[in-house]
């Protein structure tokens, strides 16, 4: 490997964000760029987010807090005082990207506004991510990430035939807001970089949900037809209980032989019951797989099977085996699987205020050149709020002026 | 309105197939690089052979699974069996700024085409990988889906009704967003990286661990706290009720989410204060979490009778957070979907008009741009062959007799 250099380090950020967007301004600040993260008074909301370490509620302890703002530095700034819209006018110009997850109008009301912030520096590309746009008859809509992802189409797919959808874990609407919003952002300003123009950036979380609804929209579009989650649709596609917990069987693929052929040998080879039953050639057809009764027989036959192993044997013997059962990892077996493992895929900081260690996700890429690190823990309330005024050449005096009236958090 | 688009100028070589890899072009084309998609005739990718259909009619130029992934990409037939067909892919890989595939590690090697091989050609070559697991480890070299690798890293786990098996998203959740987000934005850092320094990059992403950034707190809660979460249906630990809910007709629900004690007499107001609600045990958020069973069962006998859409709009309009669950009839229809002009409709020669998703991101001065509906396999070859590698007539048909193009 070369000598890795930061390839954002000469990029300022501005973030004006919490649970939304914050992953977009880590995802810069992970590969160096200057990332500020900029809360009000009453602070991120994220901080109030459970779980907490060692279950302690305190306003660094919040786990999503800590993981979505790694390597940034932190202010707190009331921006609807005169003072501290002066203070982040200051700072913009000093900006190259803006994120932020202001309801559609809030920033114009306070005078910060694309239109305000765009005269000051030409070059910023100002990322606002909403629930449903800067437009439209919903944009005012109240909104959560069950509200985003009912709206987007994801959560109806979320169940098969009558079934009530159940949501996905971990507010993944606002993580596809959050990571459409970063590539948005770095596009513009690779944009901005070569043509000296900014832009406005309007991400709406609702149609980004709306882009992960796999081949839904389509079976609308093309045949009529309204479809839903096919996991556990036919036979030898799903869940299945095993020894410790669940296995993921894929044995089934259209009409191919592929995965199927060397799952059922596997299972003859073990004198698993009736398992010869499983070979006739009627198997290899979605149709007859689909049929109840088909879904009922694989599963006699191969649950006693399932449930005599545990699911790292199943997962590493069926690969050994040129097919597909995959372990339904726990949060426990995921950070013990022995490939992220051997990976050193998960990173541990030293947390001062806490005084503790916390164990964070890797990188999501690897750049030969470039270096991606988690070089702080996520700012302390306030941490920063007085170097970032020294650079802007407050002084110490105004500085303190600042914290009396509450402009400013300073830690 | 900008002149240029943000990628104007980068050319793709594209040999990714089926999912992350193609939605990952997809974006790059959308903001202005040509991407020409490397196919071949001799075996078409599977999604062109995998529903839905045109009319219901199978056909390789019929899947809307794969046209939605690949508008405004060429295509060329390139069969890599074919003695000379790896010559023509080093050719197009020198015109290149980028080569991208999703292969289990080697395959791109087997063909002398692996990263090593590909700077020899173009020393700032972007190279980008998106392996299963990455490409060292004792699972490297697993085969693997977008299906069960949601199993692998703890998305249905966490996703489904506690007292039922674990279920998922319903889709191959980690391939639709994560992972091709996740690469763009590494494929930008590497793009800005040479224009500074003229040098390219070799970029791995592993897919199972861009998944994992997007659901990392299970696992750091158990890291730090020793505590195995687990699936909650559509509870929220910190917010009551917070359901989905039927109302009137089949398969109709509505999600309500409610933080506070300030939104909760919001609910009950539209609700018509009815007298269970009044009961002191609702009062507080600890109340409300630690009753959910009563309060999901009382809302539900509210919404079963009521018309979904008039009702979001009634508690939206009282500042209580609800949601349709909308299907994929009601989401092309969606007023705010259509006010906000996403979907595309793109004229493909042999399927007609159909739907595209568009993008979610409107950058006010270069906009998405969708210029081609998906292509035919193979529709681009001479195109590509003779502008971009500025083949002869005669060099071109000498290929195209030797099989090279099937």
């Amino acid at each position: 490997m070369e000598l890795q250099t930061s390839s954002l380090a000469d990029v300022r950020v501005l973030e004006l964000a919490g649970e939304v967007g914050s992953y977009a301004g880590k995802l810069f600040a992970d590969l160096g760029a200057d990332v500020i993260h900029i809360e009000p008074p009453e602070g991120d909301p994220t901080r109030m987010s459970q779980p907490f370490y060692k279950d302690v509620p305190s306003t660094e302890g919040s786990l999503q807090y800590q993981h979505l703002n790694t390597s940034k530095r932190g202010m707190v700034l009331d921006i609807t005082t005169s003072e501290g819209k002066e203070i982040f006018l200051k700072l913009v110009k000093t900006a190259d990207i803006l994120i932020e997850n202001e309801p559609p109008g809030y920033l114009d009301q306070l005078g910060l506004g694309y239109s305000q912030l765009s005269s000051i520096n030409p070059k910023l590309v100002h990322v606002a991510i909403t629930p449903f746009g800067q437009d439209g008859p919903y944009k005012d809509y109240p909104q959560s990430d069950l509200v985003c992802m009912a709206m987007g189409g994801f959560l109806y797919l979320a169940g098969k035939d009558e079934d009530k959808p159940s949501r996905v874990y971990g507010d993944q609407a606002y993580m596809m807001g959050s990571l459409y919003a970063a590539m948005g952002s770095i596009i513009a300003l690779y944009h901005a970089e070569a043509t000296g123009e900014g832009q406005f950036v309007d991400v709406s979380m609702q149609e980004c949900v709306s882009t992960a609804l796999e081949n839904a929209v389509q079976y609308y579009d093309l045949e009529g037809i309204i479809r839903r989650s096919l996991v556990g649709a036919e036979a030898g596609y799903g869940t299945y209980p095993c020894q410790d917990g669940y296995a993921f069987v894929m044995a089934a693929m259209g009409k191919n032989r592929y995965l199927w052929d060397p799952f059922i040998d596997w299972l003859i080879e073990e004198k698993v019951e009736d398992a010869e039953i499983l070979k006739g050639n009627d198997w290899l057809d979605p149709a007859y797989r689909k049929k109840e009764a088909s879904i009922q027989t694989f599963k006699r036959i191969v649950e006693p099977f399932l449930l005599k192993n545990n699911k790292m044997f199943l997962y590493e013997e069926s690969q050994r085996r040129k097919c597909c059962v995959f372990p339904v990892s726990s949060p426990k077996d995921v950070y013990e699987n022995p490939q992220l493992q051997y990976r050193h895929f998960f990173k541990t900081l030293y947390h001062e205020a806490l005084g503790g260690e916390i164990h964070y996700t890797g990188a999501p890429y690897e750049i030969d050149g470039i270096k991606w690190e988690l070089s702080a823990t996520a700012p302390v309330f306030g941490q920063h709020t007085r170097g970032i005024l020294q650079d802007l050449e407050y002084t110490p005096e105004q500085i303190k002026s600042l914290e009396k009236e509450g402009v400013v958090v300073v830690k | 309105m900008s002149n240029k688009m943000p990628l104007e100028g980068i050319r793709v070589a594209d040999f990714s197939w089926v999912g992350a890899g193609p939605i990952t072009t997809r974006f790059l084309s959308e903001y202005g690089a040509e991407v020409i998609k490397i196919e071949t005739k001799s075996k078409p990718e599977i999604l062109r052979l995998t529903g839905p259909f045109k009319d219901g009619i199978p056909g390789i130029e019929r899947s809307g699974y794969f046209s939605n992934r690949n508008p405004n990409k060429k295509s060329i037939s390139l069969n890599m069996k074919s003695p000379k067909a790896r010559d023509v892919a080093a050719r197009l890989i020198e015109k290149s700024d980028l080569v991208i595939n999703n292969f289990r590690p080697g395959v791109m090697e087997r063909w002398n085409l692996g990263y090593e091989d590909v700077k020899l050609i173009k020393p700032d070559i972007i190279f980008v990988t998106m392996s299963m697991q990455g490409s060292t480890g004792p699972h490297s070299s697993y085969m693997g889906f977008g299906a069960t690798l949601n199993a692998l890293v703890g998305f249905n786990h966490l996703s489904g009704f506690p007292d039922r098996e674990p279920f998922g998203t319903g889709t191959n959740y980690s391939d639709h967003v994560a992972v091709p987000t996740h690469t763009v934005f590494a494929i930008l850092a590497a793009l800005r990286y040479r224009k500074k320094t003229g040098k390219g990059q070799f970029i791995e992403v592993p897919q199972s661990e861009a998944a994992i950034c997007m659901k990392p707190l299970a696992v750091m809660d158990y890291a730090v706290n020793g505590r195995e979460q687990m699936r909650m249906g559509n509870r929220h630990p910190d917010a009551a009720p917070h359901g989905v809910y039927r109302t009137l007709g089949e398969k109709r629900w509505i999600g309500i989410a409610v933080y506070n004690d300030g939104e909760w007499e919001s609910l009950k107001n539209v609700m018509g204060n009815p007298q269970w609600a009044q009961e002191p045990k609702f009062a507080s958020k600890e109340g409300r979490l630690a009753n959910q069973d009563q309060l999901d069962s009382m809302i539900e006998n509210w919404t079963c009778g009521q018309n979904g859409k008039e009702l979001m709009e009634k508690l939206a309009a009282n500042g209580v957070r609800a949601g349709m669950l909308l299907d994929a009839k009601d989401i092309l229809e969606d007023p705010q979907m259509q006010a906000r002009g996403h979907w595309v409709y793109l004229d493909h020669p042999e399927v007609g008009v159909s739907a595209y998703s568009g993008s979610p991101v409107h950058m006010s001065k270069t906009p998405a741009q969708f210029k081609m509906p998906a292509p035919m396999l193979g529709q681009h070859t001479e195109e590509v062959m003779k502008e971009v590698l500025k083949m002869n007539d005669q060099e071109f048909k000498n290929l195209e007799a030797e099989q090279v193009f099937i």
